[in-house]
This record gives C-alpha cells, sequence and structure tokens, in this order.
C-alpha cells in the first residue's frame, strides 16, 4: 500500500514538474480571469471577448503570417491562484496577458510576477485607481479608473439637477472605490447625500436597507457594484415602494441586469460606461457566437486587439519589444472608444458615456 | 413613523426568516436522526430552485397561457420532487455506506459533495444569475399599505406558504404514524428497529422531506431575488445558523431560529449597517451558544458515561 | 533507522529543490507550486494538531492564517493611514508578533468555547472565521477594507528577499520548524493527553488529564502555527485582501488532513501535498495528454477535486497514511493494523 501511495505521488509530481516544452517564438497571448466559482459570468466575459478579438486576428492571416495562439488559465478570482497563474503564464511564454478581474489579483501579479519578466498586462477590469500609481512600466488597462468613472458619473448626476442622492456600494474593491469617489464629487458639487451605506456582495435580501432608504426621500439611488447585486436592488426598490431611478457603474452595464430586475424596475435605470462608437459591429459579432455581451466583454476584446496590435508593431515575439510597443500605442481604433495609454498605463482621456435602460435595453445617452 | 418603520423592517425580517426556517427544517431533521451535518443540504436548496424556475420555463413554452397559481404550483411539486430524489441518491450514495465511520469523514464527504454538486450544476446551467420569468413575479412585485407599512404581495405569498409547509410538517410528525416513527428512531434507533421499525426507511424518508422542503425554500427563494449556482453556500450556512440557533434536533427552534435570524439580519441592516449585520448575527450566535449551548428550544444533553 | 535516513533525504531533497526546479524550462511556475503545497503542508499540520490529535473540530482556522496575514502586513506599514509606515517594523520582528496576534486570537476564542461539545464547536469557529473575514472587508481604516494593502518583501542584510527561491527557504525554515515541534509535541506527555481526549475525554480525565488546559493548548498550538504561515503569506504574495481568507480555504486544508490520515504526520503531510497540487496537475492535464487547447479541463477541476473528496471517504475513510489508532478502530478485524507495542501503551 505504501509503495503504490509512494508512485502515484511521484506520478503526481512529475506530472506537475513535466510540463511540456513550449517553442520559442510564436505570438502567444495569456488570458487569466476567474472561470468558475461565484465570479464565472465576468470571466467568462473576459476570455469570450479576447477570443473573438484572437479569431478575428487568425482569421486575416495572424501576425505576419503566423496565428496567435492564445493561453487561458484560470485564477478562479482568488489572489494566491492568481499568482500562481500569472507565473504559469509568465513560463509558457506568453508575450503578454489580458486580465485579470480583481483588482486583488492584478495589484500584486503586474509588480510582482509580470513586471520581472517584463510582460505587458492589460486588465480589462481592473479599476482600482492604485493598480497604476505604482510606477510600474508594465500595467495597462483599457477600462477607465474607478476615479475617473466616479466623477464622471457625479458631474453628470448633479448636472441633471439631483441633489439628494443615496449611496450604496457592495463593499468589494470595484464598487467600495467607485462609490467613494462619487461621494466625493458629489458633496463637493454641492450635493446632499442623505444616506451612505454597504450592501455585503452575495447577500440576496436588501429590503431592510432600502425601507431605510426610503424613509430618507432621496431623489436619486447611486449604487457602487456589479450587475447581479444591482439587478436585485432595483428589483427590491420598486417592491419597497421606491420610485426614483437608479445609477450604477460599468458594472451593472449588462443585459443579464434587466432580466434579474425586471423590465419594470430596469426601466430608467442609467449607468456610466464606455460609449464605444463601432459597438454594434462587435456586439453582432459576439452575440452569434456567445450572446449578448457582458460588462467586460468589449474592454477585453479591446484589450486582446491592442497586445495582438503591438505584437505586430514589436515585428518579433520578443516581450520587451511587445511591452515597448504597448506602451506607445495612439488612438486605437477600439470599440470602447480611441485608446491612449499614458505614462502610467491609464488612457488619460477615457471619458464615460451614460447609458439608460429604454424598452428592456441600456441605451447611450450621452 | 418610527414604528411602522420598525413594523416595515419586522415583515422584511420574517419574509427572508422564514426561507431560512424552511431550510433550517432539513438540517435540523437530519441531525435529528442521523446526529450528521448535512453540509451538501445548501446544494440541494440549489437544487431546488433551479428545478423550479426549469419547470416554470417549460411551461412558458408548452402552455403560455396558463394563470400563475397553477403554474407555480406546478412548479413547487417539480422542485419537491427534484429535491427529494436528489437528498435520498445522496443518502444512499454518500452517506449510509459511511454511517459507522468516524464523524470527520461524514463531514468531509458532505462538503466534498457540496462542492461536487455545485459545479455540476454550474456545468449545466452555466455561471449567469437567473430570475424567475417576469410574468411570475411581476404581478407579485405590486402590494397594499396597510397604514404606513408596505406589504407586497411577494412577502405575503412567501410568509403564507413557509407557515403552512412548517404547519403542514409539525402536523405530520406530531400526529400520524410515520412522525412517530421518525421520533422513535430520532430517539433510539436500536429500540426502534425492535419494534419493527425500519432505520433505513426512516432516514430515506427525512432526508426526503428535508430536502422537499428545503426546495420550497428554493422556489421561494427564486420567485424574491435571483439564482446561481452558488447560492447553495450562503443560504445553507445561514439556515444552519439558524437551527443551531434555535436547537439543532429541534422543529420549532428551526423555524424560531429562521425568523429569529431574519429580524436580526433585517434590523441589524436596518437600523445600523448593510455590511456589519452578518457579525451581529454571527455574534449573537455564539453568544448563545456559549451560555446555552443546547440552543434556545434545543433541549440539553446529559452525556451518557 | 531507516525512517532517520529517509528523512534525512527528504530534508536534503527540499534543500536542493530550488536548483534543480529552476533549471527545467518553466521553473518559476514549478517553485511556485512547490511552495504552494509547502504552504499548505505547514497549514495542515498546524490544522492536524487542533483537528487530527486534540479531536477539536475548527472551522475559523483561515481565519488565524488571515490575523497572521494582516498582523505582518500592518505592523511592517503602519496600516493604510500612515502609508509610509509609521510603525515600519522589519519582517523578522513582525514573524513573532504575527504568530503571537494569532495564538492570542486562540486563546480568546478558546477560552469561552473549548467547553463545548464537538458539532457547536465547529459552528462556533465557523462564526468566528466569518467575523474574521467581514471585520477585515469592514475596518477600512485598520485594514484598508475591500482595496487591501500591499506589502514588502523581508530584508537580510540589506538585501531585498524577492526572488521566489529565497522567499523558499523562509518557508521551507517555516515548515521544518512546525514540523519539529509539531513532532516533539505529539511525542511528548502533552501529546498523549491529546490522543487520550480524542479518544475518550471522560476516561482522560478521570486519569488527571487537565482537559480544558490541553485542549486550550492544542487550539492555540493550531493557531498559532496558522499565524506563521500567514506571515509568510503576506510577503510572498506582497498584497494582503480579505478574500484570500474565505471558509471554503479552511474546508480545503482540512480535507487535506482527512485524506492523508487525520493525526498522522507523514499522512497529512502526504494529503496537504497532493491535494495542493492536484488542481496544478488537473490544469496542465491537457497539456500532459498532448491535448493543449482541444479539450478544456477548466470547468471540471473543482467537479472532480469534489468527487475525489467523496470518494476518498468511502475507499479509505481513515486516510492514505493513516494513524495506528485510527486504523484499529476502524478495522478492528484486522489484527495487522494495530503494532504490537501500542498494545502494551493501551494495557
Amino acid at each position: 500500500m505504501r509503495r503504490l501511495l509512494q508512485s502515484v505521488l511521484l506520478v503526481c509530481l512529475s506530472g506537475v514538474l513535466a510540463l511540456p516544452v513550449d517553442a520559442a517564438g510564436t505570438w502567444k497571448l495569456g488570458v487569466a480571469a476567474p472561470l468558475t466559482g461565484p465570479l464565472a459570468k465576468m470571466g467568462a466575459d473576459i476570455r469570450q471577448g479576447v477570443q473573438v478579438a484572437v479569431d478575428e486576428v487568425n482569421a486575416a492571416g495572424g501576425i505576419r503570417g503566423q496565428k496567435v495562439v492564445l493561453v487561458v488559465e484560470d485564477d478562479k478570482g482568488d489572489p494566491r491562484e492568481g499568482m500562481v497563474v500569472a507565473s504559469k503564464l509568465v513560463q509558457s511564454g506568453v508575450l503578454g496577458v489580458v486580465g485579470h478581474l480583481n483588482s486583488g489579483i492584478s495589484i500584486p501579479a503586474s509588480k510582482e510576477v509580470y513586471a520581472p519578466a517584463s510582460v505587458a498586462m492589460v486588465t480589462p477590469a481592473s479599476t482600482n485607481p492604485q493598480l497604476t500609481e505604482r510606477g510600474l512600466k508594465n500595467v495597462f488597462r483599457t477600462i477607465g479608473r474607478d476615479d475617473q468613472q466616479g466623477k464622471d458619473a457625479a458631474e453628470y448626476v448633479l448636472g441633471r439637477g439631483f441633489r439628494k442622492v443615496a449611496v450604496l456600494d457592495n463593499k468589494n474593491a470595484y464598487g467600495q472605490g467607485l462609490a467613494d469617489v462619487f461621494r466625493r464629487t458629489f458633496v463637493k458639487g454641492g450635493g446632499e447625500i442623505v444616506l451612505s451605506d454597504s450592501v455585503t456582495t452575495g447577500d440576496k435580501d436588501f429590503t431592510p436597507i432600502l425601507t431605510r432608504i426610503k424613509a430618507k426621500r432621496p431623489d436619486l439611488l447611486y449604487f457602487g457594484g456589479e450587475y447581479q447585486d444591482a439587478g436585485l436592488l432595483a428589483k427590491q426598490a420598486r417592491r419597497v415602494g421606491i420610485r426614483v431611478p437608479m445609477m450604477g457603474g460599468d458594472g451593472i452595464l449588462d443585459g443579464t441586469f434587466v432580466t434579474l430586475a425586471g423590465l419594470k424596475a430596469a426601466e430608467g435605470t442609467l449607468a456610466t460606461g464606455p460609449g464605444g462608437t463601432s459597438q454594434k459591429g462587435f456586439n453582432v459579432v459576439y452575440s452569434k457566437r456567445y450572446g449578448e455581451p457582458g460588462a467586460y466583454s468589449a474592454y477585453s476584446y479591446d484589450a486582446a486587439h491592442v497586445l495582438m496590435a503591438a505584437m505586430g508593431r514589436a515585428g518579433k515575439p520578443e516581450r520587451k519589444a511587445v511591452l515597448a510597443a504597448v506602451a506607445t500605442t495612439r488612438n486605437h481604433p477600439g470599440v470602447t472608444g480611441r485608446i491612449t495609454f499614458n505614462a502610467k498605463g491609464d488612457q488619460p482621456n477615457f471619458k464615460f458615456s451614460v447609458w439608460t435602460v429604454a424598452d428592456g435595453r441600456f441605451r447611450l445617452v450621452q | 413613523m418610527e414604528w411602522e418603520l420598525l413594523a416595515q423592517q419586522v415583515l422584511n425580517g420574517l419574509t427572508i426568516g422564514s426561507m431560512y426556517a424552511l431550510i433550517a427544517l432539513g438540517y435540523t431533521m437530519v441531525y435529528g436522526i442521523l446526529q450528521l451535518i448535512n453540509f451538501a443540504h445548501g446544494e440541494v436548496f440549489m437544487v431546488g430552485s433551479f428545478a423550479g424556475l426549469g419547470t416554470l420555463l417549460v411551461i412558458e413554452k408548452v402552455a403560455p397561457g396558463l394563470s400563475l397559481v397553477p403554474a407555480l404550483a406546478l412548479a413547487l411539486v417539480a422542485a419537491m420532487a427534484a429535491a427529494a430524489v436528489l437528498g435520498v441518491l445522496i443518502e444512499r450514495v454518500a452517506y449510509r455506506p459511511l454511517r459507522h465511520s468516524p464523524r470527520l469523514s461524514l463531514l468531509i464527504t458532505a462538503l466534498g459533495l457540496s462542492i461536487l454538486l455545485q459545479n455540476l450544476v454550474m456545468l449545466l446551467v452555466g455561471t449567469e444569475d437567473r430570475a424567475y420569468p417576469d410574468r411570475f413575479t411581476e404581478a407579485l412585485q405590486e402590494g397594499f399599505d396597510l397604514g404606513a407599512v408596505h406589504v407586497a404581495w411577494q412577502q405575503l405569498l412567501t410568509l403564507g406558504v413557509a407557515l403552512a409547509f412548517m404547519a403542514g410538517l409539525t402536523w405530520m410528525v406530531q400526529r400520524t404514524r410515520l412522525g412517530k416513527a421518525m421520533r422513535a428512531t430520532a430517539q433510539d434507533p436500536v429500540t426502534a428497529g425492535l419494534m419493527g421499525i425500519e432505520a433505513d426507511r426512516i432516514v430515506a424518508l427525512t432526508f426526503a422531506m428535508g430536502s422537499a422542503l428545503a426546495a420550497v425554500g428554493g422556489v421561494l427563494f427564486g420567485l424574491n431575488y435571483s439564482i446561481n449556482f452558488f447560492i447553495g453556500t450562503q443560504a445553507g450556512l445561514k439556515a444552519f445558523i439558524a437551527a443551531v440557533l434555535g436547537g439543532i434536533g429541534s422543529l420549532p427552534g428551526a423555524v424560531v431560529g429562521g425568523l429569529l435570524l431574519g429580524l436580526i439580519e433585517a434590523l441589524g441592516a436596518g437600523y445600523v449597517s448593510g455590511t456589519w449585520k452578518d457579525v451581529f448575527a454571527f455574534v449573537i450566535l455564539a453568544v448563545v451558544l456559549v451560555f446555552r449551548p443546547a440552543g434556545l428550544l434545543g433541549r440539553t444533553v446529559v452525556e451518557k458515561v | 533507522m531507516r525512517a532517520l535516513v529517509l528523512r534525512v533525504l527528504l530534508v536534503a531533497g527540499l534543500l536542493f529543490l530550488p536548483a534543480v526546479l529552476l533549471a527545467l524550462p518553466q521553473g518559476e511556475y514549478q517553485l511556485d507550486v512547490a511552495m504552494t503545497m509547502l504552504l499548505y503542508v505547514a497549514l495542515a499540520l498546524g490544522l492536524n494538531v487542533t483537528v487530527g490529535l486534540a479531536g477539536l473540530l475548527d472551522l475559523g482556522y483561515i481565519a488565524f492564517f488571515g490575523l497572521g496575514a494582516y498582523a505582518t502586513a500592518i505592523l511592517m506599514h503602519g496600516g493604510p493611514a500612515q502609508a509610509e509606515a509609521s510603525w515600519g517594523w522589519s519582517y523578522w520582528m513582525a514573524v513573532p508578533a504575527a504568530v503571537a496576534v494569532a495564538g492570542l486570537a486562540g486563546l480568546v476564542i478558546g477560552l469561552p468555547t473549548l467547553r463545548l461539545r464537538g458539532d457547536y464547536l465547529a459552528i462556533v469557529t465557523l462564526a468566528f472565521g466569518q467575523i474574521a473575514k467581514l471585520t477585515e472587508n469592514n475596518w477600512d481604516a485598520l485594514t484598508n477594507g475591500p482595496q487591501g494593502m500591499e506589502v514588502g518583501k523581508p530584508i537580510l542584510f540589506g538585501l531585498e528577499l524577492r526572488a521566489g527561491w529565497q522567499l523558499y527557504y523562509i518557508l521551507l525554515l517555516f515548515v521544518l520548524l512546525v514540523w519539529w515541534s509539531v513532532r516533539n509535541l505529539n511525542k511528548s506527555a502533552i501529546g498523549r493527553a491529546w490522543v487520550a481526549i480524542r479518544e475518550d475525554e471522560i476516561a482522560a480525565a478521570s486519569t488527571g488529564v487537565n482537559v480544558p488546559r490541553v485542549k486550550l493548548l492544542a487550539f492555540v498550538t493550531g493557531a498559532a502555527i496558522a499565524g506563521l504561515v500567514g506571515s509568510f503569506f503576506a510577503v510572498k504574495q506582497g498584497f494582503v485582501s480579505p478574500p484570500s481568507f474565505d471558509f471554503i480555504e479552511t474546508v480545503t486544508i482540512l480535507a487535506m488532513v482527512v485524506l492523508g490520515g487525520i493525526g498522522s504526520l507523514p499522512g497529512v503531510i502526504l494529503g496537504a501535498g497532493l491535494l495542493a497540487a492536484l488542481p496544478e496537475l488537473l490544469r496542465s492535464l491537457p497539456g500532459l495528454l498532448g491535448l493543449e487547447g482541444q479539450f478544456d479541463v477548466t470547468p471540471y477541476r473543482m467537479l472532480l477535486y469534489g468527487a475525489a473528496m467523496v470518494l476518498m471517504m468511502a475507499w479509505r475513510p481513515e486516510g492514505l497514511l493513516p494513524d495506528a489508532h485510527r486504523r484499529a478502530e476502524l478495522h478492528p478485524e484486522d489484527p495487522s493494523a494495530l503494532p504490537d507495542k501500542t498494545e502494551e501503551v493501551r494495557a
């Protein structure tokens, strides 16, 4: 028995150790996102967005006549696994990575794993300002930062004449970051926050807190968080009798929001998000394969294209060259807008547009 | 105004609490008879909820004209049946072979099953959050005002259905021969066996009933909120805490524990903060356990020496 | 004698592992996997003291790991409010402090709750684990809440230990330390008292074992070990945030202990190594079978993990390398299960 166990262990160990060696010199693109676990839906958005982009490039003959190879890894949304996956991607020879979803993974992985290996990380989803404030040369994002988005949202709300707002967030890195900036900008602009609180992600019943909000009579409810929580909030807000509109960030800009909230409760909901002009074409292609694009699908599609364009400009499958090319991305025509990176890896000119739900769909307002 | 607000929060709390109570009953019944914490129970609840959704979707396709009440009743029955079969299957395949193993092994099996079921459902239905079809939830969203308290039909339906099932269970356990056999087996399986009660059948039955009740909770949950393959963990944990709070092994305890937990959460979120409410719930649980280890309504067991 | 040789060989192997791995084409990743395995070995050894030796089911175990990690981060950087390191402890000072914080928390939780019977203890510790995670997520002023905290690297003689192999040796040192102390505790009078309690609490008490104190010691030891590993995790990861300390982690570690053979040190080490490597193995399975890209194993990974737990319990509930006592209990008909000398001890 002991013998048997020892050999089993040995086989397992050698299995982990004896990974296939990759031939150098291929255009390898990595994508890392949570593909299992509670965040799996958003991970699928990312992976599918990237897949569409890679297939487009490959269908058009690849980069310099060679096909792009996609390496997909599941970080499960767990920081520890995220680091392991990052190092696996680096070792498998990727030239750049689209990922991760969670800022809590992107922040350490970019610094500890990708930076020493000069691998460019373009995140389609991590919006935490801290990510690009650490002087790293290899971090980029196709999405805007929480502080840009929260500010744009607050200014829009003030411009529309809303003065009394209740603010909720779901107390994860994204939701809190967004709501905090919204609160600050809104108060500075002369608005009044009648109630400010957080809910716990994964909770389903928000009626107690909504009841409290109703008693404060706000004229808008702002929510920092993702569409899963937001859909329920909108539905239950209506149930407890709140009739004012709700507003959120790009995390709620997803068709599923409407399904979860129900048509009536969703109607009139506002959301900030990308306002790309060629969204439509992408939507059609994407929908054909995977159904309606999710909140991060377009950003991921753009991230993959930015990286592959950089590979093309670099001319050789070499990380340093690719990284340098990504950093000089200027006016890349993405479906989420024209992409230009500054020295930090942010898009300083990223302007969030405002969307609203009309007849059961998110439509561009401005 | 203050009183109305309080009344409203109590109503909110009882609504979610009644769902906790339905799930908690399953935990408590299984524990009463096998002294097993069935960690996979939360997943049975989740599967029940999806079975309800599936039924409603089929109804939408096959008989789109079917009116609200029969459609919901059909979904409820289908979900209960699916969950009951799953519960019995789990007991038969995973737990029964281990009945004489150390309790820890059983606990690990339960945890393993829970992971297994979650990922199985994820493969089958995908990762997206799902809502019950609008047609069934939309009408229930409306409500009426009772003074300054707003009562949604949904809340009324949830409370009504939950209470009806709890009453039914109590009647069954207290008044029928089957219930008597269950109580006898819980008290002393060997003696019950000598009296001609087949312990295996009673255990299977307990699993079936507990699972069916969880499915009722699942359908109500689906009508009120949204569902995904992950809801079993959180709801299962909450319901389990409710069962322990009330006194695990005691049926009224599970109901009281569930409603109480719902109230604690609603008042915590309604008066203090939405993020700290779970902390209150856990602190209260810890305090209750330290001072009344058997829970609020549980009987203190004198350990046999 | 043979066991000694084996042990020396094992330690030597572990010492030279980085050199071997880094010579491989995917060395950095392999080293990361090796560190993950060692990390879980240490954690499992700690939980084994509480659950395996003393029989106390601790479902909030990961919280002590989290406390150790957060204590390290906060002491090294002084919390988010004073990002410029007003406390600025060195890592080497933060380690004992992290151990002390976790141990102390174990004491505070253990004192009132260890009177409770098994299942209830499990629930109170489960509740504690949830409270710890929620507090980490909500106490923004201390922990920076969901945004998490960055942690620097350990500095030794002015040299920043940043490379994988440097961190590996710190971890190896910790693991050996944990293993050595657990082994010695296990052999001592305290270790025998733990087993006595696990087997029969009342009998143990009547033979003069101070049950509450010995139980508490087991609980605090487990917590302190978790704190030690947590302090390493903080610097290895370079970042601490609440999602790392989820309940499912406790479940994973518990599964390792049980899978390997509860109460048996070689078993627990084996279980931890296997289960930590398994997800990575499944990750590279298609590549190994030459099916790279054709077959996606990702969705099935956790499914297989759950199935493995269930099958294992049905096949060998006492674990892979069981403790002799347990084995005897589970297979009374098998005389070879119990070595003769144990018979004497019992008599």
